[in-house]
């Protein structure tokens, strides 16, 4: 019996030995590699996102900023056994009063993603957070963590240009790490404007934390900090003051407007107005407004889907942005690009004369005439004065001689000389470049060939011809400017968060325009006499004007039965230009409406007193907001109204 | 033969020691497992609970020496069904899987009792019948008896403490004298359906009625640890990890980042020795070892100088129970076997566990101290 025991004891040594063997073999021969592992356990790098670029106007106001928020979260995985997501809502909301509704339509969203943390609520306020955080014995899951959020400071301003942020698309995600970027999902990216457009300066590089952490990734201490490294700052040529003001001045007109039309069953109501004012020497722009526009803090803490939607399916359209995106005929606009093929290359001079006897225009073997603006024959105008006039039939005239001498293409050739059917390349995301019709895109498209009638319509800007009104400013500035046709650009200077330039735009040539000096000069005397003779057909609004302003009207028909744009582009002053102003009036049947709007603009700009009983509004940070002054918005209206009684195209 | 001072000289001073020695080192594992150096620690209460589990385990010792060993055979009976009627009791209205009955201020765990008195019964079993474990019949008996208590606790699933019953009773038969062929035909025949039903299982899907799913992944992990390396496999893969980066000397006390930033699971109880490896290192793992080598050592010196064969199965049966704990708890802490739920005897955290392992302890030192050669 005693042999058994002796066979127990040499048992138990046996496997104690193979213990040894196996700890020794982990501690001992692997034991490097496992303190390794055990070192990689505890340390987390976790990512400290940078804080985004601000935004600063050209006097240094900061326009848009970063500040804390605070977003509620359930992670599904800890809800306790006791508690179901339904009834752990409930005791949320009961607890903080946040609507139940909306909070399990966002869990159901985010548990279809399958998420691990799914966001119930973004940015609550700071009691919020208290009231969680002081119950989260009795809300296991329940989560509030901080994050920054894009501050807007005026979010009503310049809404289209700077442009909000958003989640990355899964599209977005894809392409930027293709570029090389860094960007995981659930970042903050830009979805619009210079958000998006300089969003690889503004989003900075995120920096990382060591941590120590337990296996429930909880943070223990923290070992180390690379700072991040804060998003470039851009400096725009905006100016927030005349941004402010033709935002103001833009609303309250466009209140107006529509107001009149509706008592008016001649007029149609007016589906927005929007300006531009740029630098004519560099392509500065320095404020371009769209209205109706939207609050852009309603996107900075993400915007609520029905939010979206409604501003989505605004008939006014309030997110697109027109002066970039409006694909419109320029109406009498073009005549300027008109008027320099035909000084180029039908040896037009400005004393040249033409005679408008019946205010209709024949082309031969073709019944129907084309018709003035104005109803009578103009008798013996010359050219200079044509243009003043916007006189159609001259330049039905002039299209039909291009046609007859160089068929369809030497007009749209110039169109394309002055930037048309191209981007202009402003820094903006998502322009559009119109379109110039020519022979070959006729046969592509309805496959027949040019026609006469082609030339005549497109040489008074109708037609199939598509502008935006950011090229047709652009064209203004050029003859303005003696040629050159610059890129437009909101930003100025890209600094560092240390202010240091890191990119400096120059003015940057597009083109310098192939025609002679005198041919420019033609245009100017014609845009000078538009506005400065009694004549002219903005000569009422300006003629008087303590500045000299040179400027085109344009009224561009949608189609026969369909309202039309009013335009206005002028420069002053004359001699020096300055600033450039571009004002469309989208469906606003005239141009007409659109002269005390420039008019104002050019005021506002040269310090020169505004009219009677107009009231800048002050500008205040958001919430409040830019507020608007609705009384005695009607003046400016009833001055002009028998102005242009005479005086319209 | 009641109480003698005189008896007291018998004593194998090696045994009392050698678990002292085991105690201490478990509170100091525990201390740091239970992170008593954190400000915010509640430790200190696990730590008061396993002294006064000591404490009463020490009271049971002293006055089970009052006894002779002798009439826990002539009661064995009685224990052995009344414990067993409370396991069924368990089963009935318990429905947890921890097979713990709530006494107030303590909570008793029957299955860790049981354990002491299957082998008590099973001794005088044996010992009753040792030579019909010459023939195949005379297994019958004592596997019955053994059977009880492995199907009651298996059924409360707690598949560890039910495969020290088993090991219990092949220790106990093989110290017995049992026919070691028959002992190969029953147990080997036995491991060798349990192997054929969970190959089915895995190739025919037929049911497995004696395993709990979670308990196959354990088996499954133990063969292949990198199947789910943050699910079932986490718990081995973080020992290990615990143990190996302890290297030679260990990372010092409370200095063990596995053990501390929580990594490692079950710390202060199941998994104590990799928190042991991890702060001491090899030689902290080797002393450990070697302590438990020199307890089981002297008692089955203890079991062999035994005045009766009964007081030797029990010793026998005492160094089979604790023997399987040391290498199932330390083996699967090495990865060396699958991860079952129990603990090391005399370091664990745990009074159930810390109170039965001491009264076995105890039982011991009463069957060393009525040995047969009482010399004056």
């Amino acid at each position: 019996m005693d042999r058994r025991i002796v066979i127990f004891k040499i048992l138990i040594i046996a496997v104690f030995v193979v213990l040894i063997i196996q700890a020794a073999y982990l501690q001992l021969i692997k034991g490097e590699y496992y303190y390794q592992l055990s070192e990689g356990n505890r340390i987390s790098l976790r990512p400290i996102s940078a804080p985004r670029g601000k935004m600063i106007d050209r006097q240094g106001n900061i326009l848009v900023n970063n500040k804390l928020s605070h977003n509620l979260y359930l992670l599904p995985n800890e809800i306790s056994i006791e508690h179901t997501p339904q009834s752990l809502l409930e005791k949320l909301s009961g607890l903080t009063g946040i609507d139940l509704a909306t909070m399990q339509k966002n869990f159901l969203m985010g548990e279809q993603q399958r998420s691990a943390a799914v966001i119930l609520k973004r940015n609550i306020p700071l009691e919020i957070k208290v009231i969680v955080e002081e119950n989260s014995d009795e809300l296991p899951g329940v989560l509030v963590k901080d994050s920054t959020i894009r501050d807007y400071v005026y979010g009503e301003l310049a809404p289209h240009s700077i442009g909000y942020v958003g989640e990355i698309s899964l599209n977005d995600l894809q392409q930027f790490n293709e570029l090389g970027y860094d960007y995981k999902g659930g970042d903050v990216v830009g979805i619009t404007g210079l958000e998006r457009e300089y969003e690889f300066h503004l989003k900075g590089r995120s920096g990382l934390e060591r941590l120590e952490v337990n296996s429930r990734g909880e943070k223990i201490n923290s070992l180390g900090i690379k700072p991040p490294l804060p998003g470039h700052n851009l400096i725009l040529n905006l100016d927030m003051e005349l941004q402010h003001y033709v935002e103001c001045l833009l609303q309250e007109q466009f209140n107006y407007l529509r107001e009149y039309a509706e008592n008016d069953p001649e007029l149609h109501t007016p589906e927005g107005v929007a300006a531009i004012v740029l630098d004519p020497n560099s392509g500065a722009v320095l404020a371009m407004a769209n209205i109706p526009g939207f609050n852009l803090n309603d996107f900075a803490g993400g915007i609520s889907q029905d939010r979206y939607n409604q501003l989505l399916y605004d008939p006014l359209e309030p997110l697109w942005n027109d002066p970039i995106k409006a694909e419109v005929p320029p109406g009498s606009i073009f005549k300027l690009v008109t008027g320099t093929a035909a000084v180029e290359y039908l040896g037009i001079k400005a004393e040249t004369e033409f005679i408008d006897d019946s205010g209709k225009y024949y082309l031969p073997n073709w019944s129907r005439p084309f018709r003035n603006w104005h109803k009578k024959g103009e008798g013996k105008l010359d050219f200079v004065k044509s243009i003043a006039r916007s006189n159609n039939i001259v330049f039905y005239d002039l299209g039909y001689r291009l046609y007859l001498k160089y068929q369809g293409e030497k007009l749209a050739e110039t169109a394309r000389e002055y930037g048309l059917g191209q981007q202009t390349g402003i820094d903006l995301p998502r322009e559009v470049a119109g379109l110039v019709p020519d022979g070959d895109w006729k046969w592509e498209t309805r496959g027949e060939g040019w026609y006469p009638g082609d030339s005549v319509n497109l040489s008074i800007g109708q037609g199939d011809l598509q502008t935006t009104p950011i090229q047709l400013i652009n064209i203004v500035s050029a003859i303005a400017n003696g040629g050159k046709l610059y890129r437009p650009f909101l930003v100025d200077q890209i600094v560092n968060a240390a202010g240091e330039i890191v990119v400096d735009y120059k003015p940057r040539l597009n083109r310098v325009l192939p025609f002679r000096d005198s041919t420019l000069a033609i245009l100017r005397e014609g845009m000078y006499q538009a506005t400065n003779s009694s004549y002219g057909t903005a000569g009422k609004q300006f003629k008087d004007f303590p500045i000299k302003v040179a400027g085109k009207t344009g009224t561009a028909q949608t189609g026969t039965s369909r309202p039309n744009h009013g335009f206005f582009v002028g420069y002053a002053p004359y001699q020096e230009p300055e600033i450039a102003v571009l004002v469309f009036l989208e469906k606003g049947n005239s141009s007409a409406y659109t002269l005390p709007i420039a008019a104002n603009i050019f005021r506002k700009y040269f310090g020169l007193e505004s009219l009677e009983g107009e009231e800048e509004t002050e500008l205040a940070p958001s919430p409040e907001g830019a507020e608007l002054n609705s009384e005695n918005q009607g003046n400016l209206l009833f001055q002009f109204l028998y102005e242009v009684f005479s005086n319209d195209e | 033969m009641q109480w003698n001072r005189k008896l007291i000289n018998n004593l194998n001073w090696y045994i009392p020691l050698s678990v002292l020695l085991l105690i201490i080192i478990g509170m100091i594992a525990i201390s740091s497992a239970v992170e008593i150096n954190k400000v915010d620690s509640n430790g200190m209460i696990a730590l008061q609970r396993q002294v006064v589990a000591v404490m009463l385990g020490i009271i049971l010792i002293i006055a089970n020496l009052f006894f002779d060993y002798r009439v826990f055979k002539y009661y064995s009976d009685i224990i052995f069904l009344s414990t067993a009627g409370i396991l069924v009791v368990i089963l009935v209205i318990g429905r947890t899987s921890s097979g713990w009955i709530n006494l107030g201020l303590i909570n008793f765990q029957p299955s860790e009792l049981a354990k002491i008195v299957l082998i008590l019964v099973l001794a005088g079993v044996i010992d009753d019948n040792q030579d019909e474990l010459q023939y195949l019949i005379g297994f019958f008996k004592p596997i019955t008896y053994a059977l009880i208590p492995f199907v009651l606790v298996l059924l409360q699933n707690d598949l560890g403490t039910s495969l020290v019953f088993l090991a219990i009773l092949i220790g106990m038969l093989f110290a017995g004298g049992a026919n070691v062929r028959f002992m190969l035909l029953i147990f080997g025949g036995g491991l060798l359906v349990i192997i054929a039903f969970i190959v089915c299982h895995f190739w025919f899907d037929t049911p497995l009625f004696f395993l709990k799913e979670y308990q196959l992944n354990r088996l499954v992990v133990f063969i292949n640890p990198g199947v789910d390396p943050i699910g079932i496999g986490y718990n081995l893969i973080q020992s290990k990890i615990a143990l190996g980066s302890g290297q030679l000397i260990g990372k010092g006390l409370f200095a063990g980042t596995q053990n501390q930033l929580h990594f490692l699971p079950e710390k202060h109880t199941d998994f104590i020795f990799s928190v042991i490896g991890e702060e001491f290192g090899f030689l902290g793992v080797v002393l450990v070892i070697l302590i438990y080598l020199l307890l089981l050592w002297q008692m089955l010196n203890v079991a062999r100088k035994a005045r009766d064969n009964y007081g030797r199965l029990v010793v026998i049966g005492i160094s089979s129970m604790f023997f399987f704990h040391i290498f199932e708890n330390i083996g699967m802490t090495m990865g060396l076997m699958p991860i079952t739920g129990l603990p090391l005897p005399f370091i664990s955290y745990g009074g159930n566990s810390m109170i039965s392992s001491l009264l076995a302890i105890g039982l011991v030192i009463n069957i060393n101290i009525r040995r047969k050669k009482i010399l004056f």
